[in-house]
């Protein structure tokens, strides 16, 4: 019973690990060396998912602070990524409040409006209030393929969204 | 239609404000400590140097020990891949060392230009061995939008920003950023690269600017210059950042610059310390 707690628990921790450890480790989704304009943000699509499906494991404090690695790591202005990261729990949460019952195709859907708004921020406040340079066409190819993959991903954490038990949606 | 708008009201109220059992914070309280954190880094309030210092010192570290594991498998595939390769590239070394012989005379004749012109541009230092330093990279991950990696040499070392970093004898990029421990090389293909640089027997100038892809590209060329495939470009010391001289690369078909050394598979850089005594940039 104690071991079943334990490995429960240790499951719920699933979502978040992950996603610290994409913004902390070298470990990324850009495949730019096999296909010059792959790129997805993954980080996004569990933000998402998770916010939307099952909000209980993953915290928005978790998410802003996940957005603060990120920047230190891949040399952002910080705070950049948590605000695009925040923005993107805010849609889900949005629609989470609005909706009883989501399917992929809805779930597909929505996600395209909470990836233009993430996008669109990210290339206002880099744009217009650092300094650094961004390409419209990598943050268009990035939308893009992150949209294209999120089906797969939707699946996958559907799977795994199963076999979790506490913190269920309502 | 009241209540339509009256439940979109709710929702987006209830979304920014909601707290819970697992939502200790509400969003729109984030929202601003982030915005307030964004702008402060952004207009590089004095505060937030030594703070970002501290904190970027401490991440990189613990980054490099949670990417240990996912190092070593990419490592050993690399080496049975190089295992596989070692053969072909054996062969067409050995052609490419026939190609290089031939050209040691025009080697030769390029070294004593060379040295004639840097008389001639008075910048005949060269470089001792107290000014470079080797330092480790800790990171390289690979963002879409930037493209830069983590080294292990900071303010300590004697790193400041704006000191060029080389593989080798050639030049990869930057210092951007530096901390006590570590700094931030941005590479010469990102898309906020610029390096005057200078090619061709005509000492053509003009401006290597990084195109986020592979091959950087050769900007404020003269007016109608067609780019000639094969050339090699150098850093032309302009900025008075860069020692005039440094190989970048070869111009391509294509009007861009094949870089010598490949960004991705870099280990161990070298910083030049020589040049500069303060911060550019």
């Amino acid at each position: 019973m104690l071991n079943n707690n334990l490995t429960s628990k240790f499951l719920n921790f699933g979502p978040i690990i992950l996603l610290y450890f994409l913004s902390i480790s070298e470990v990324d989704a850009s495949f730019e060396n096999y296909f010059e304009i792959l790129s997805f943000n993954l980080q996004l699509i569990i933000i998402y998912f998770w916010v939307l499906k099952r909000p209980a494991i993953l915290g928005n404090g978790h998410i802003f602070f996940a957005g603060l690695i990120n920047d230190v790591v891949m040399g952002y202005p910080l705070a950049i990524s948590s605000l695009t990261y925040l923005s993107v729990s805010f849609v889900a949460t949005y629609i989470k409040n609005m909706s009883v019952n989501t399917t992929l195709i809805s779930d597909w859907f929505t996600f395209l409006i909470a990836l233009l708004v993430s996008n669109l921020l990210f290339g206002i406040l880099a744009s217009y209030f650092s300094q650094i340079e961004i390409g419209l066409n990598e943050i268009s190819y990035n939308t893009l393929f992150t949209l294209l993959f999120f089906p797969l991903f939707w699946f996958i954490f559907s799977a795994y969204n199963s076999i979790l038990r506490v913190g269920k949606n309502v | 239609m009241s209540s339509s708008r009256d439940d979109f009201g709710i929702a987006f109220r209830s979304a920014l404000l909601q707290k819970g059992a697992a939502q200790k914070f509400s969003l729109i309280f984030l929202i601003i400590i982030a915005s307030l954190i964004f702008f402060l880094d952004t207009y590089k309030f004095s505060i937030m140097k030594p703070m970002r210092s501290i904190i970027n010192d401490g991440i990189y570290r613990i980054s490099l020990v949670v990417s240990m594991p996912t190092k070593f498998f990419p490592s050993l595939s690399n080496e049975f891949t190089s295992l596989i390769k070692i053969k072909s590239e054996n062969e067409r070394l050995k052609k490419e060392l026939e190609i290089y012989k031939a050209k040691e005379l025009d080697v030769n004749y390029l070294s004593n230009q060379n040295k004639n012109l840097k008389q001639f541009i008075d910048s005949d230092e060269t470089l001792t061995d107290e000014n470079i330093i080797v330092a480790k990279v800790l990171l390289d991950k690979d963002s879409p939008y930037l493209k830069s990696i983590i080294i292990n040499r900071g303010s300590q070392a004697g790193v400041l920003k704006g000191m060029p970093v080389l593989d080798k004898d050639y030049l990869i990029g930057r210092v951007v950023e530096t901390n006590y421990l570590s700094s931030r090389v941005l590479l010469l293909n990102d898309l906020n690269s610029r390096i005057p640089v200078t090619f061709s027997s005509d000492n053509t100038q003009a401006i290597l600017k990084g195109n986020g892809g592979n091959r950087p590209i050769l900007e404020y060329l003269p007016e109608g210059y067609e780019i000639e495939e094969g050339l090699n470009v150098f850093t032309s010391g302009k900025d008075q950042i860069f020692l005039p001289g440094t190989p970048i690369g070869m111009t391509n078909e294509d009007g861009g610059v094949d870089l010598f050394t490949d960004s991705n598979q870099l280990s161990y850089v070298k910083i030049n310390l020589s040049r500069i005594n303060k911060e550019n940039f």
